[in-house]
This record gives C-alpha cells, structure tokens and sequence, in this order.
C-alpha cells in the first residue's frame, strides 16, 4: 500500500473521538509538563505507564507521543519568562529568550516559539511519513566515528556562544566536560570523580546542572538588587504580545534551519534535542547578517532552537517505529510500553499493526495544530506572571526548581547539589562567565569522549579512522572551519585597524 | 519531655512486633513495597510488574503488591534502600547479577548482597550470539576462526566491561586463544545499531530484544549461550555442542528481603513463591520470553551469591579489573 493511503487510513484512525480525545490529553499533560522545570516527557511516560493498561494501545501511544511532543512546546515558556529551562532541549532558548523578555518582549518571543514549533514539528512528522524507512537505514551508517565528527562540530559551536572573551566561554565549556564525566567508565569498569559516594556512580543529571546553573544563578543574582516590583516590563494591549510580522519574516530561515537540522539530528539514535539545539543555534548565528546581535534578545534565537527541538521529535520516532532502535531515551521507555502492550517493535511493526503505528503518525498532525491552539492563546496569560512582584516570584521559582528536581530520582543529593550549582551559576554571573557554553560541554562531553574511544578502538588505535570516513571527514572539515573562519575575520579586523 | 519515655518504649515495642510474630502466623496486613532498582519498562521493572499482576490474578497474595522504582547507582540506590528498611516483613525486591558483580569492582558500591536476606531465585536468562546477516560467518567456530587469524581486528558490540558479554568473551578467549575488540556502548540501542550498522561484527542479545530482527533475517544466531537449545532457535548449537567447553554465565533474576527479617517471613515468602513459579501464568512468561527456569530455595540462593561472587571475581583478575571487595 503506497504511503498516503496508509496515512489516509492513519487519519480514519486517528480522528475518531476517543483517539482525539487521547491525543489532547498527551498534548495539554505534555505542555503542562514541559513549563514545570524538572520533570520531563521521559518520567511522566514511565509515571503513566501502568495506566495505560486499561486503553488500547493505539490511543495509549497517541496520548504518550503527545506528552513526547507536547512538552517541547511547553519548555520554552519558562525558558522565555524566567530563564528556568523548562526542558533539557529547550537550554538554548533562554539565551535570546530572556532577553527577549527584558527588554518587554516576552509575548513576542513566546508566539515565536509557539510557531516554531507548529511550523517544525510539522515538518518532522511530514519527515517521518514520507522517509522514515530509507532514513532508519541512513542512520545505522552511522557509528562512533561519526558521532565523534558530530559531537566535534557542536563543541566547535562554543565559539560561537561565546560573548566577550573566548577565554571565559572555554573555561566554562571545560568545567563542563569535566562534569560530563563523572560515573562509572564503561571501558574499565573504574569509577571517575565520584569522591567515593554511590551517589555519583551514574553522574550527575542534567536537570541538576541546567536548573542550578541557569534558573537558580538567575534567582540569585536578582536578589542583589533590592526592588520588589514587577520584575520586567510587560507592554499592555494584546498587539505588542504578538510577534509582528516583521518578527516572522526575520525568522524565515530560523525555521528551515531549525526544521531540518533538527529532524536529521533526530534520526540518529546517539544524538538528540539537545544537541540539535545548540547546533541549529550554532548554524543561525553564523549564517546571519548581523552575528552580533545574537545573545541580545532577536527572535531568531528563539525560533532555532525552539524549531529544532520539535522537529527531533518527528525524527526520534523514525528509528524507533522503523527499526525498533529508540530514538531518544524517551523513545527508549516508548519502545518499553509497546512490549508492555503486547507489540513487537522492530522491523515489523509497520507491517504486522499498521493501524497502530499510521494511527500514531496520523495523530501527530492533529496535535501538533491542538498544541499551537492551545499554545497561542496561552501566550498573553503567561506573559503576565511578569507582572508577579518580585518577592513572590523569586521564592516560586526556587520552590519549582527544587521540586523538580526531586521528582527527577527522589534524591536529597541531587538537591544538594542543585544548591551547588546555583552557587556556581551565581558566581559565573558574577564574573561575567557565560553559563551556555558549559551546558554544551555537558551534554557533549560523554558522548564524544566515548565515540572517540570506540572509534579507536575499532580502528585499532589508528586516528585516521576519523577522517578516511566521508561522513565523519566531512563534519570534521565543517568543525575545522567554524575554528578557523573567525580567526581570519579577526586578523582582518586587526590589519585593517592597523592599516587605518 | 514527658513524651520521650513514652516515644521510645513505643519505638522499642515496635520494634520488637516482628520478631514475636508465631511461626505460621505471618501473613502481610497492608500492601507490599516490591522494589525494583531499573526505570520502568526496562527488564527488572518489567519483571516486578508481571509478579505483581500475576500474584493478584492467582490470588496468592492476601494485599496488593506495589512496584516501586528505585533506580541509579547501579543498583545500589536499590539495595541501600533496602537496608535502610531492616527488619522491614512488607517490602522485598528483585534483583539481577549486578547486585553481586558491582560491589566487587567499585568501592562506592558499599551494599552487598551479604547485607540483604535471600528469599528465591526465579530465572535466568540466556542469550544468543547473533552476526549482521550478510556476514561471511555462518558458525561460531568460523568466527573464532577469523578472530585468531586477524587478533584484535574483529568486534564485539558490549554493554560495559565487567558485563556478562565481557565475562563471555574473556571465558572464550582464553580458552581458544582467539582476541578480539570489545566495544561498550551504553545502550541497547547502540549496541544493536553498531551491529546491524555493520560497525561491529558478534554480539550477545537477549533472545527477547533481539527476537524481532533475527525474525526479519537482518541478524543470524550463531551460537546459544544456554545450557541447551531454546524453544524458539532448535537448529542451532549451544556453546558446548560447538565445541566451546565455557560456563553460559546466566544472568540469574530473583528476589532478596531487607535485612533481620524474621525466618517465618523468609519461610512465607518462599512458599508464596514456591506456589507462584508452579502457575500455568508464570511458565507462559518463561516461554514467551524464552527465559530458562531457575528456581532455587533461599538457603540454596545464599550460595548461589557466594559462588557467582567468587566466580566474577577469578574472572575479573585475569581480565585485569581491580577487585575492591
């Protein structure tokens, strides 16, 4: 059967009512769950799971691909206010977004997202209709030396992030590699920088560092300054809460960009939202006519990244309904539930439960349009949390962030260290530290040091394994030329301040 | 201060309750913590489910059982939770072989299965020696083969060293001679993706993982690890009828009770469980999943853990992993 009957088919089964039913429940949790910092799509499926029992399965994976998706569209709402990211994926938002927001641009900056992520997540489960089986295949050419490339070009990416001084953004980016490490070492069973407390044997979540860092540092750092009015300006009439359409005409390639970048990263199963993110980020700042402005609050540095990490969700669930490979880690606990169900994930389940599966796909479409519904109208009402004085906010942003991140693994450490790392985002402030690019080192760091390692262990110790694959080749040369490109332009500006 | 005498004769009284419980006289009052140390869905959760469920549906059980994930640490967040509930008759916990192999190689593991009490070991689990179908290998022994004849050159897709495929690969190698790379990768995902990505050539599965894709023809099984031919697989050789004279190293699932629980608790349960793994439920799970039977009786269980243990250990000497305990 050719793919628009399936899909055709998909939508019979999708539109019914107690699928449509399923599909905005997912929707409305995932975007309540995405504003709540902490608590991800990841835990919320795993808390639903056993609920889903009692339903049948195409309206249990409708509702939980709903929170999957639903829950990208609500990460950027705190990332824009508050400078809390909601989600892992939604770090890179509150770079420009917060910006946006002080300078009285909040409900601009949140329609944007909303946008970008209709305009994205669209594109992706477009995607993932029409190439989900040829890009499953694409993305098993894919091995460590490859991830290597990858991670090689979204590390390079910190030059981009960073504002005055390189040196600053480096040693940030270094902090968190360090970070990164931590645990226990696959490849000799040692652990690293655990301090000999079992607590650290799994690392340290990424929630802990992106709350700490970001919503915690932002808290403190306020606090010094002792007004306790309205925190940030907030425009009156419901005009200046919309983005204009020269807003939206600025974003035109932030949505390209971020759709495709976003999808194709999405695919591979070792490299997710996150990740897109920061590079999709990375791509919009160096393709633009005005580099500079980036970080000062323009909508394109919100559209990126908010664009990428909606169109990974399409591209997590091409591995993972073609091939049984999850996507994503929360595709990994999706993949669970269909076993749960009774499934078989895996290279059949297009065939044997077509219905499931175009259901799903089908289902996709409609929320994506529910979200932007839901979305849009929202974006003036949140705008207004803006207007809450200062001393109540301040204490419900600390009460949020630590709740959220023992709901991560009820643990007291993690709040600890949570406390930590909002010193350490404090002081980064304080110094003029930019916190973005050790969140890059972070979620990077793992990743490329063991993609390295496997790669040489493939290749016997023999670094060429790096560059005699065109894939990995050609990434490492787009690594070499984000290096090197500024470098030139530097030394430009210096001959010509020398020759004027 | 009026009330602290009477706080701690309180505390002592209960504290005395379960060890003046008569002999035959344990039954559990209230709904019973059934602890399991993976996020839900992946396998101990899985597992801790289906007991659960299925102890409802036979009526074995008086209360209700409830899964309680407590996940990191490889485990240890687990058994620490469990210590810290001494004593406790309402809480048990499954467990898998990591319990007993990390504390051996990480000093931050302090747990061990000597602080916890054996109740019942329920199965093992087998596993399966799967190549890219286009590979030029057909038989285990063409793989060793091709691994001696080019050392180091050949790979394995691992989960992490120290892991039953690194045991397997470390038993096999030296029994043979043959060398080749063992590549972790820290997800199932990425094992299999470097597998049928062509980027690795052997890895060991889990029939039940895998199932989909050896059905498919994308993967060929080569070799069972399993004491004989499981039901789904009859024409292909275990181990030792391919000549490879090795342990299968089963990976043993089962259930452990916080510690200073009384024998009667320890009794009940057994029997609860000796009931439960005789239902026509629990052996349609063992096919379903082609898991293998592995029930042993707690005292049994207990040298079960001493033997595995100094097992691991040999082996992780001779493959040069410092053993802390």
């Amino acid at each position: 059967m050719d793919i628009f009957g399936s899909l055709l088919q998909g939508f019979a089964v999708a539109i019914t009512p107690i699928n449509l039913f399923w599909c905005f429940v997912g929707c409305f949790l995932g975007t309540v769950i995405g504003i709540l910092p902490g608590i991800g799509p990841a835990a919320t499926i795993a808390l639903l799971l056993p609920l889903t029992f009692q339903i049948e399965p195409t309206g249990a994976v409708i509702m939980l691909a709903g929170i999957y998706y639903g829950a990208k569209y609500g990460g950027s709402t705190t990332s824009i206010l508050l400078n809390v990211p909601g989600e892992s994926s939604s770090v890179v938002t509150c770079i420009d977004g917060y910006q946006m927001a002080r300078k009285g641009r909040a409900g601009p900056a949140l329609g944007i997202a909303a946008i970008a992520s209709f305009i994205a997540g669209t594109f992706g489960v477009i995607g993932l209709t029409l190439l989900a089986p040829p890009l499953a295949k694409f993305a098993l050419r894919f091995s460590s030396p490859e991830y290597f490339a990858l991670m090689a070009f979204g590390l390079s990416m910190v030059v981009l992030l960073a504002g005055e001084s390189f040196t600053k953004a480096l040693l940030a980016m270094l902090v968190g590699l360090w970070l990164a490490c931590m645990g226990i070492d696959l490849f000799t069973a040692t652990s690293r920088f655990t301090f000999g407390t079992p607590n650290l044997l799994d690392g340290i979540d990424f929630v802990v560092v992106a709350v700490g860092v970001f919503a915690l540092g932002e808290v403190l750092s306020n606090m010094e300054s002792r007004h306790s009015g309205q925190m940030l300006p907030v425009p009156k009439g419901i005009r200046n809460l919309m983005p204009t359409w020269q807003d939206l005409k600025d974003c035109r390639f932030a949505f390209l960009n971020g759709s495709v970048t976003g999808f194709v990263i999405g695919v591979l199963p070792g490299a997710g939202a996150t990740i897109a993110s920061f590079i999709t980020y990375g791509i919009e700042k160096m393709v633009s006519r005005h580099p500079e402005r980036f970080g000062t609050g323009i909508p394109e540095g919100v559209a990126a990244p908010e664009a990428a990490n909606n169109s990974d969700a399409g591209g997590a669930l091409v591995p993972t309904l073609a091939l049984g490979i999850p996507g994503s880690g929360t595709m990994a606990i999706l993949l669970a539930a269909f076993i749960l169900w009774g499934l078989k994930p895996g290279p059949f389940l297009f065939q044997d439960n077509p219905q499931f599966v175009w259901g799903l796909i089908a289902s996709m479409y409609v929320g994506n349009v529910m979200l932007l519904v839901l979305n849009l109208p929202l974006v003036p009402a949140f705008a207004q949390i803006l207007r809450t004085p200062a001393f109540v906010l301040y204490p419900t942003i600390l009460g949020i962030s630590v709740v959220g991140t023992f709901s991560v693994s009820s643990s007291l450490f993690d709040v600890a260290m949570l406390a930590g790392f909002g010193l350490l985002g404090y002081t980064m402030r304080r110094l003029d530290y930019p916190a973005a690019p050790l969140i890059l080192g972070f979620v990077l760091g793992d990743s490329m040091e063991r993609s390295l390692r496997q790669s040489l262990m493939m290749s016997q110790g023999d670094l060429s394994i790096l560059v005699s694959r065109p894939l990995s080749a050609s990434m490492l040369i787009l690594t070499a030329l984000v290096l090197i490109v500024p470098m030139f332009k530097q030394a430009n500006a210096w001959r010509l301040k020398a020759a004027g | 201060m009026r009330t602290r005498p009477a706080l701690v004769t309180a505390a002592f009284v209960l504290a005395a309750i379960p060890l003046s419980v008569p002999a035959q006289g344990f039954v559990p009052t209230k709904p019973v913590e059934f602890i399991t140390h993976t996020g839900v869905g992946a396998g101990g959760d899985v597992l801790a489910r289906f007991i659960a469920s299925a102890m409802e549906k036979e009526k074995l059980l008086p209360v209700r059982m409830h899964v309680a994930n407590k996940t990191g640490g490889g485990g240890q967040t687990a058994m620490a939770y469990l210590v810290e509930k001494r004593g406790d008759t309402h809480t048990i916990s499954v467990y898998t072989g990591i319990w007993i192999s990390n504390p051996l190689m990480l000093p931050e593991a302090k747990t061990t299965m000597k602080d916890l009490t054996s109740v019942i070991r329920l199965l093992g689990e087998p596993g399966l020696i799967v190549v890219k179908s286009d590979s030029p290998i057909k038989t285990f022994g063409d793989f060793i083969e091709a691994a001696k004849r080019k050392p180091g050159e050949l790979k394995q897709s691992g989960s992490l060293v120290g892991g039953r495929d690194w045991v397997l690969r470390q038993l096999i190698g030296k029994q043979t001679g043959a060398n080749w790379a063992f590549i972790p990768f820290p997800t199932m995902a990425d094992r299999l993706g470097a597998l049928l990505g062509g980027h690795t050539t052997i890895q060991l599965v889990d029939p039940q993982e895998a199932g989909e894709h050896i059905r498919s023809g994308a993967l060929r099984v080569v070799v069972q690890v399993a004491d004989k031919r499981l039901g789904p697989y009859p024409n292909v050789p275990t181990l030792k009828e391919a000549g490879f004279d090795v342990p299968s190293m089963t990976l043993y699932r089962g259930v452990v009770a916080p510690p200073g629980i009384p024998r009667e608790v320890v009794a009940y349960w057994e029997n609860v469980f000796a009931k439960f793994v005789q239902t026509p439920t629990w052996k349609k799970y063992l096919e379903d999943n082609v898991l293998e039977d592995g029930f042993q009786r707690s005292a049994d269980q207990s040298k079960f853990f001493d033997e595995y243990a100094d097992t691991m250990r040999a082996i992780f000497r001779d493959g040069g992993i410092k053993v802390v305990r």
